[in-house]
């Protein structure tokens, strides 16, 4: 038993839903207890779903258990009745995993046909996030994928796009734009927007492209086992991997051709890749050499996160960037044998493989690293640091759902990503000029006053060399302001209890009011009216 | 589906509803209590609920955490605690530790009042809250928590006459009701829970308990029972109207006759632009925080036409005087959100205060939305949070009037593929 603040992973149950809330006509039902459906929450919110996520709960109660009752093939009723999906998938929480309930006898006795239902009862003690999404992913294309006709001209099917996937949409719009530029067409995308009947036609495409190590990679082996299909597992991340990713696509795909006597697919002109389609496709090899860019050489960067963007990354800051690895780390145990050997020579020591954030967030702060690629979490550890850090990977927060097109895949993603290390290091830059110079701008200083009560650590720097900085005199607020208007400690205290965001408004709005009113002091009972008066 | 019997009508669904469960409770809770920690024990679904659903990411330390019940931990008699109560000790010195049930552990049937009583010292008591979701929703674990802390609520002598207010509002809010009761006349004995857990209020045979949070039965029959105090039965005080009732019930427990009936006349006055665009506005509540009975009260009063209000769980008694207020409109307990779309389709209703489960699908459908979550983050109580709380009903009306037309077909094309 261990304290637990915050994990990487999330729960099978997520998992679960992850690739079933990408799917058309699917529905989950969890046999859980009321406080599971918080996963809900993850895609109502996070993505902004405009639907209603395809999950049930069929809740579990401490009533129901005591009296042996189970709700399950009633749930599976209304869902069938509501709902009529093609496929219902049920699954067990934690706790009612403990249950050792025979699930399948219980799916049995809603009365819903059996082909349209699928336990998938595993140990969540044992099995977390991804590999639950993975696991699932198989077991459907196991069910439902069948032999079959190739399509007429190259097809390609992209495996392991699910819900909540990272820059997933923008990843995905940039691997067909490549594609279309090759004129190889998508078959398929699973498990993002498939139903159904897109699964039973995944054979028919020439080629798997699995490019996430954590979900679909699987699904694309099972596929090249049973049906004979070739797959691609490398994830173009950075210039030099995506010309070696089309390279493979168009090897593989003219393997495939030259059997079926269609004519090759050929690499067109590079500009071809590019938005304008008359431009060079990304701009990182040129502003990888331009002299701004030189000072990257030293700057030391530490990578963070899930198996396949840790790896890509690290590979992108050195190889492409120039920069300095001083470590990297995965939380994904399963995978972490696959990371070191990718990663061979890349960094000075052990990769680190852990799933306690506190460990990361220790070794960042003895390294002070220049910048931190990681998670959400990491970005917190660093806020509090004060070291630049970009998001690279889930976990993810609302802040990582943006709206506009920043893919990490292909030519488009390289640029990307170049730009947020570029303006996370930026930023860094200026901080350290100020920092050095000891003239702390007035706008950090306002910052640095707005977040009080939540501890500013001073950054680590090694400032001995360099004047300190001036300790900020806090905009002090003398029991008189400048147009006349005094505040009793008692107001003065009760305005301290409004949270220090909407505080200055506070101050303005009741000074406003106690004029209105004459009053030349703000006592509590001024304040008091004032809040009442003006709501809040 | 089934009527409960009694003077005021209630339908009872099967509890198929979008909601959080007790846990969630933590989420304000640790901010309210300053010098304490809570921890849960637990599984890796309960972390990933705290950090995920309630946006709750580690700033500092925080004061809450989660003993993580793993697979090698299931096979074991009783969960051993102590090296994490001692690293939580080490690192957070807290005055109280919190320790909550979950379900698994609750399947498990650890006896978590004797492991509660085996961890506790003098110096840091250690106490249990049931939290579980197999039986608690969202707000009820705050219930929980207090029931726990009434052994440290001082007795309070007989002839020792004040109220204490039930549930926990922030500093400002407690403020205002103290500085309220004290322009009335009415001797404070403080809040349960006060913000420090060596400050927390005595409670005697002639306290009486107010009420201000309206999923707080439990405790209260449990301070009438064990300390012989009185609970005002009244209407909460959200709105003009909630608010003049329980004051001047509160006053006449105190034998002090107020009529307070120009302040709501000037309340409603402040907020008339507000109550202008809610009358006769279908509102639609869903169930989620168990605030909704005075919510759609105080929606009634202001004018509003409330379709349906339903809530997770209705105490008769706690809440007689909300239902009594609620005569004619439809509540239901327990309720089937499936049976609950096809009503709101069919409905049609102008505004819906639902979770955040079902708030953005709800928007996606047409429908203007408000997340029940916000009534709890915002002071809305007694005179000084009548603003506020029409506000939460009238900006998301009054900002859908605002935006541009909007056709779906257009707007939402493969936002989420799965539902196209």
């Amino acid at each position: 038993m261990r304290l637990a603040f915050w994990l990487y992973e999330g729960t099978a149950l997520h998992g679960i839903s992850r690739i079933t809330n990408s799917m058309k006509g699917v529905h989950t039902v969890y046999h859980a207890p009321q406080g599971d459906d918080y996963i809900t929450a993850t895609y109502s919110m996070l993505e902004r779903t405009p639907d209603f996520p395809g999950l049930s709960i069929s809740v579990v109660r401490g009533r129901d258990l005591a009296q042996g009752v189970s709700r399950l093939p009633g749930t599976l009723q209304q869902v069938a009745h509501h709902y009529s999906p093609d496929l219902t998938v049920i699954a067990p929480s934690c706790s009612t995993a403990l249950l050792q309930e025979d699930l399948h006898q219980l799916a049995a006795h809603s009365g819903v046909p059996e082909e349209k239902l699928l336990v998938y009862a595993l140990n969540p003690f044992r099995v977390s996030e991804n590999e639950a999404a993975d696991g699932l992913l198989v077991e459907l294309v196991k069910r439902f994928a069948v032999a079959q006709e190739k399509t007429s001209r190259p097809s390609v099917n992209l495996l392991g796009f699910t819900s909540l996937g990272f820059h997933l949409r923008a990843n995905l719009t940039s691997l067909r734009r490549m594609l279309q530029t090759l004129g190889v067409s998508v078959n398929v995308v699973a498990p993002w927007g498939a139903g159904i009947e897109d699964l039973r036609k995944l054979p028919a495409a020439w080629l798997n492209i699995a490019p996430y190590r954590e979900i679909g990679a699987t699904a694309a082996s099972y596929l090249g086992e049973t049906f004979g299909m070739p797959a691609i597992f490398e994830a173009p991340i950075g210039v030099e991997p995506t010309l070696a990713w089309l390279a493979s696509v168009i090897e593989k795909i003219n393997a495939v051709g030259a059997e079926r006597g269609v004519p090759p697919v050929s690499m067109p002109k590079l500009n071809a890749f590019s938005l304008d389609g008359m431009s060079a496709p990304s701009g990182v090899p040129w502003f990888a050499r331009t002299a701004d860019m030189e000072s990257f050489s030293n700057k030391r960067a530490f990578v963070f996160g899930d198996a396949t963007h840790t790896v890509s990354i690290v590979k992108f800051l050195r190889d492409e960037l120039g920069m300095q690895i001083i470590g990297a780390g995965t939380y994904m145990h399963r995978h972490a044998d696959a990371v070191r050997k990718e990663l061979e020579g890349y960094l000075p020591g052990e990769l680190m493989v852990t799933d306690k954030f506190q460990d990361v967030s220790k070794v960042i702060e003895d390294e002070m690293p220049d910048l931190v690629c990681g998670t959400q979490m990491e970005r917190h550890s660093c806020r509090k640091l004060d070291v630049p850090c970009m998001v690279i990977c889930p976990p993810t927060h609302i802040e990582n759902h943006l709206l506009g097109y920043y893919p990490f895949f292909g030519f488009d993603g390289a640029d990307v990503i170049a730009d947020r290390v570029y303006l996370s290091c930026k930023l860094g830059l200026e901080k350290h000029l100020i920092d050095f110079f000891g003239d702390a701008g007035l706008e950090y200083e306002d910052e640095a006053s707005a977040s009080e009560g939540a501890p500013h650590a001073s950054n680590g720097h090694d400032n001995s060399g360099a004047p300190g900085s001036p300790v900020p005199s806090s905009p002090a607020h003398s029991a008189m302001d400048a147009d006349g208007m005094s505040w009793t400690d008692e107001a003065e205290n009760m305005l301290k209890k409004v949270p220090f965001f909407v505080r200055k408004k506070v101050r303005k709005n009741t000074e406003n009011f106690a004029r209105d009113q004459g009053e030349s002091t703000v006592t509590a009972d001024v304040f008091r009216q004032a809040k009442e008066s003006l709501g809040g | 589906m089934m009527q409960v019997p009694g003077e005021f009508p209630i339908i009872k669904e099967d509890n198929v509803t979008h909601s959080f469960c007790g846990l969630a409770c933590v989420g304000w809770m640790y901010q309210k209590i300053k010098d304490s920690f809570f921890l849960i024990l637990g599984t890796h679904t309960c972390a990933h609920f705290l950090q995920n659903a309630l946006g709750m990411m580690i700033f500092a330390k925080p004061r809450f955490g989660i003993a993580l019940i793993e697979e090698g931990d299931l096979a074991k008699q009783e969960p051993t605690l102590e090296e994490i109560i001692s690293e939580i000790k080490a690192d957070h010195n807290p005055s109280v530790i919190f320790l909550l049930s979950s379900c698994t552990p609750e399947v498990m049937k650890v006896d978590f009042k004797g492991l509660a009583h085996h961890l506790s010292t003098p110096d840091v008591p250690v106490l249990f809250v049931p939290a579980s979701g197999l039986v608690y929703n969202f707000t009820q674990a705050e219930d929980s928590v207090l029931h726990a802390l009434v052994p440290f609520c001082p007795e309070a002598p007989a002839g020792s006459k004040n109220v204490v207010f039930l549930g926990s509002v922030n500093d400002s809010t407690a403020d205002d009701l103290r500085a309220e009761a004290e322009a009335l006349g009415i001797p404070v004995g403080g809040f349960l829970p006060e913000s420090r857990f060596d400050r927390m209020p005595a409670i005697g045979p002639d306290t009486v308990l107010a009420p201000i949070q309206p999923y707080l039965s439990r405790v209260a029959v449990k301070l009438e029972r064990e300390r012989g105090a009185r609970t005002l039965h009244s209407l909460f005080p959200f709105g003009p109207d909630g608010t003049r009732v329980f004051w001047e019930d509160l006053a006449k427990e105190f034998g002090i006759s107020v009529d307070l009936r120009d302040r709501e006349k000037a309340a409603w006055e402040k907020i008339s632009k507000q109550t202008e665009l809610l009358r006769a506005k279908k509102v639609f509540l869903t169930a989620d925080t168990m605030m909704e009975l005075p919510l759609a009260r105080f929606l009634k009063s202001a004018g509003a036409d409330v379709v349906e209000c339903s809530s997770a769980y209705i105490n008769k008694k706690f809440l007689g005087r909300e239902l009594e207020a609620l005569a004619g409109v439809r509540v239901v307990e327990q309720p089937n959100f499936h049976r609950q779309l096809e009503d709101v389709e069919r409905i049609q209703p102008d505004l819906i205060v639902t979770s955040l489960m079902t708030a953005n699908p709800f928007a996606g459908h047409g429908f203007v939305v408000k997340w029940s979550m916000e009534f709890m983050l915002m002071p809305i109580h007694s005179w000084s949070g009548v603003i506020s709380l029409a506000n939460l009903f009238v900006s998301p009306l009054q900002r859908r009037s605002k935006l541009p037309a909007f056709d779906k077909e257009v707007w939402l094309e493969g936002v989420m593929p799965s539902a196209e």
